[in-house]
């Protein structure tokens, strides 16, 4: 009784499964697939996604916090990462796989045996008698010849009986379509493996200075890959000797950004000079080096009775623009923190590249674009306190929570200024710091091949059409009688005039033949 | 010349070329309807007028701006509707000898034309950094190749619905009227202008050609666009690794082309399947079309992404 019911259960199991997969492997399922696939990506273009619009997603729980709640509860504001479209692409790509592997081993079968003989041609789509003067066996060895040279495959009959062939070509078309879909497999695993060993970073390097590519150099601004190690890390090392952005004036339209660099290998052997721009990223050790940003570090030297305590240029950042303004209208913002005095003291700096800025806030009440660096000067405010360093803090904020506001002034590139109980503060010089984007991907020959290998498939799989043709010859007199039967799998229509031509060849040859002896 | 006189040249050839297309339009719609062999060489005269001025307009553009003339929309929407022309002329006429859609080829360039002078025209100048590589004369000459034979696919395919309608009911009405024998299951009847016509035959004659045939065209210039398609994204994420440091990062752009490419893809299966040939099939390009006006219009002029610069 029991050891029926386990029977009967392990029957359904064994059937449900079938039954997944013989669903999985109709075409009928990978096509919703992908038209569900098409589907979220629709969704993910039109709401507002992680890092490409945050600012939009952050309105959007603002003003309406229910539908923004239900949004990212389904995942909506990351699509491109969530779990149901992982799910569906895969299920895509194993549905795609379970329909191929089917039609892989038929091909390879069919690729492997000869085209088959038929004697009952004038069943055929297509069929033409004709007459030629050579015997039938000269008539069939000329044919073949014909048809050889227009890439049919052909075999002969064996096995008695008058002589006869059979000839198809096309079967590139198949090829092409197999090559074309497993390719998208090829591109998952170009993803994976690209993705899972590589990783992405931001390096931020001040004019002058050489940064070493490691994880501990990117202060927290990196991504890497599920296997990314210590080890997929390359230790080279880039000397940026210069930064230019060049406007054009006066519009302020961006025309160019460069990094004049010097890349070292990670023994600190010098390999050659780059120029890093948008669109011309710099490559060493499969590390690749992208033009992302750039901004202005002051250097600031900070004295206490003649004695330096801080002193180096600082990276200044800026805030999001308003809108209607532009980032070029803005000061650059960055902190000094000084917490070896007592009391502790922090210096909040304002810099201006192009002093013009400030004045035509100051006069007319609209800042102007600040296209070049003209006259520096930076606006600073002291406080002094407890820095509260012990709390986790972002370098470029000043926590004034334990402060007091304590000086306030103006100081311009050059400029010594003495904020009192013997601390002076001098500005000699500005900088300019790039930020580069820094990647390894090793997946990308991968990605590569399999783009080519896309294309490549496609072509015979749109274009090339199977077609199959059979030809007897039997005695006639002193000649014989042709029979040419043949239809064609796709493109029907063309294959009509092809057949008419391939009939005349098929019988004119070996006239011509005849005529010339 | 100086740039102001290559782009006075390209703004006069650019007019010049609109009003030629239009009355190539009148000329293609007057023979659609009355078939006077005169209608269709004047038409198809001022269509290739049209077409020369377009070309000249383009390349005074290029000379103008110092670049390759697709640089931004108005440069983009431009090129689009010669290619449309182009491809219709040698294409459509010269290889499948269908000279009927003339009429509502030249109307969707028109409408294109128009588009872009009245929203948006600009001066010509040089590219913003991030569009200057010499990736924008692979991937945007392939995408915007692709996307004219798409949307002449799609006018072809607009056609062939309304004609397949009109020899459905044709087929189901005309032969009891007739009272002859007509074999439904042969070709559909068509009555040459003049023929022996049933009553209230005018409206059944045949205006466009037939529907098989409009269904050829459809799909051997949506087969023809498709590997184009799938080039210019694959030659996209070539650039965007360059130029971003990563080949798929679903932008906007990005994601409506891959949409797009997944539609026509989801229409050229059905093409190979049972029951999804004909209308059906027809209905998906018609979408597919629809995303691709999206990839294009939409996502440069309202949806925000890496590609907004690109916009107008």
């Amino acid at each position: 009784m029991s050891s029926t019911v386990t029977s009967t259960r392990r029957m359904t199991l064994r059937q449900s499964l079938a039954l997944v997969w013989r669903t999985l492997r109709s075409m009928r399922t990978a096509l919703v697939l992908l038209l569900l696939l098409g589907v979220a990506a629709v969704a993910g273009s039109l709401v507002p996604q992680v890092g490409t619009s945050n600012a939009r997603i952050l309105a959007m729980f603002r003003d309406h916090p229910l539908r923004a709640d239900i949004y990212d509860k389904l995942g909506l504001f990351d699509v491109f990462g969530s779990w149901w479209f992982t799910l569906i692409y895969t299920l895509l790509l194993i549905s795609l796989a379970a329909c191929l592997f089917p039609r892989t081993r038929a091909m390879v079968r069919n690729i492997r045996s000869r085209p088959q003989p038929s004697r009952e041609l004038d069943g055929m789509r297509h069929y033409a008698v004709r007459p030629v003067a050579a015997e039938p066996e000269r008539a069939i060895a000329d044919a073949r010849r014909v048809l050889r040279r227009r890439f049919f495959r052909v075999a002969g009959s064996n096995g008695g009986g008058p002589p006869a062939l059979a000839a198809e070509k096309g079967l590139a078309r198949e090829v092409g379509s197999l090559l074309f879909h497993w390719s998208f497999l090829l591109i998952l695993v170009g993803m994976v493996w690209g993705k899972g060993t590589g990783f992405t970073g931001q390096a931020v390097i001040v004019e002058g200075q050489t940064w070493t590519e490691a994880a501990a150099n990117y202060d927290g601004r990196i991504n890497e890959g599920r296997f990314t190690g210590d080890g997929d890390h390359s230790g080279v090392r880039i000397h940026v000797d210069d930064f230019t952005a060049t406007y054009r004036i006066p519009s302020g339209i961006p025309e160019d950004f460069v990094t004049h660099a010097a890349l070292y290998d990670a023994n600190g052997g010098y390999v050659r000079t780059v120029d890093i721009r948008v669109n011309h990223p710099a490559e060493i050790d499969g590390v690749k080096f992208y033009q992302f940003g750039y901004g202005w570090a002051p250097v600031v030297d900070v004295r206490q009775d003649g004695e330096p305590i801080a002193s180096g240029p600082v990276v200044c950042t800026q805030g999001p623009p308003p809108p209607g303004v532009s980032a070029l209208q803005l000061p650059w913002n960055c902190v000094v923190k000084l917490p070896t005095l007592t009391p502790q003291v922090g210096i909040r700096f304002e810099l201006w590249p192009d002093s013009r800025g400030l004045y035509a806030l100051l006069q007319t009440g609209r800042a102007m674009p600040m296209l070049t660096q003209f006259a520096p000067v930076m606006t600073y405010t002291a406080y002094r306190g407890d820095l509260r360093a012990e709390l986790v803090q972002n370098a470029t904020v000043l926590d004034t929570t334990g402060m007091r506001r304590w000086k306030q002034g103006v100081i311009g590139a050059g400029e010594t200024k003495d904020l009192g109980s013997g601390l002076s503060v001098s500005f000699p010089d500005l900088r300019q710091y790039t930020v580069l984007e820094v990647k390894r991907d090793r997946g990308l020959w991968i990605m590569f091949l399999a783009a080519l290998l896309i294309l490549v498939g496609l072509l015979p799989a749109l274009y090339s059409s199977r077609r199959k043709l059979w030809v007897t010859a039997e005695p006639d007199g002193r000649g014989s009688v042709v029979k040419v039967g043949g239809f064609a799998l796709q493109r029907r229509s063309q294959f009509e005039e092809e057949f008419a031509k391939l009939v005349d060849e098929l019988t004119g040859t070996s006239r011509d033949r005849v005529g010339a002896l | 010349m100086s740039t102001e006189q290559w782009s006075r040249l390209s703004t006069d050839a650019f007019n010049v070329a609109l009003f030629a297309y239009i009355a190539g339009m009148i000329g293609y719609f007057y023979y659609l309807a009355f078939r006077r062999q005169l209608a269709w060489r004047s038409a198809s005269l001022a269509a290739f007028l049209g077409l020369s001025a377009h070309a000249l307009s383009v390349a005074a553009r290029g000379f103008a701006a110092g670049r390759v003339p697709w640089g931004n929309m108005y440069e983009y929407s431009s090129l689009l509707a010669l290619l449309v022309v182009a491809c219709y002329l040698f294409v459509v006429e010269g290889v499948f000898k269908v000279r009927l859609l003339g009429g509502f080829v030249l109307a969707f360039s028109v409408l294109t034309m128009a588009i872009a002078v009245m929203f948006l025209y600009v001066g010509p100048g040089p590219l913003v950094p991030a569009l200057n590589s010499y990736w924008i004369k692979i991937h945007v000459v392939a995408a915007i190749t692709g996307s004219s034979l798409f949307a002449l696919g799609c006018i072809v395919t607009i056609l062939y619905l309304a004609k397949d309608r009109r020899e459905r009911r044709s087929a189901a009405v005309v032969a009891p009227i007739m009272g002859g024998s007509v074999d439904l299951d042969d070709a559909p009847p068509h009555f040459e202008a003049g023929a022996d016509e049933p009553v209230g035959g005018a409206t059944r004659r045949g205006i466009l050609p037939p529907a098989a045939v409009l269904d050829r065209v459809a799909y051997r210039t949506i087969a023809f666009a498709f590997p184009i398609w799938t080039f210019a994204v694959i030659a996209g994420a070539i650039w965007a690794e360059q130029a971003w440091g990563r080949y798929w990062g679903w932008d906007p752009k990005e994601t409506w082309s891959f949409i797009t490419w997944v539609i026509f893809a989801g229409y050229l299966h059905a093409r190979a399947t049972s029951g999804w040939r004909g209308r059906r099939a027809a209905v998906i390009a018609l979408v597919g079309f629809a995303s691709l006006l999206v990839t294009y219009y939409a996502v440069n002029l309202w949806i925000v992404g890496l590609h907004s610069y690109a916009g107008v």
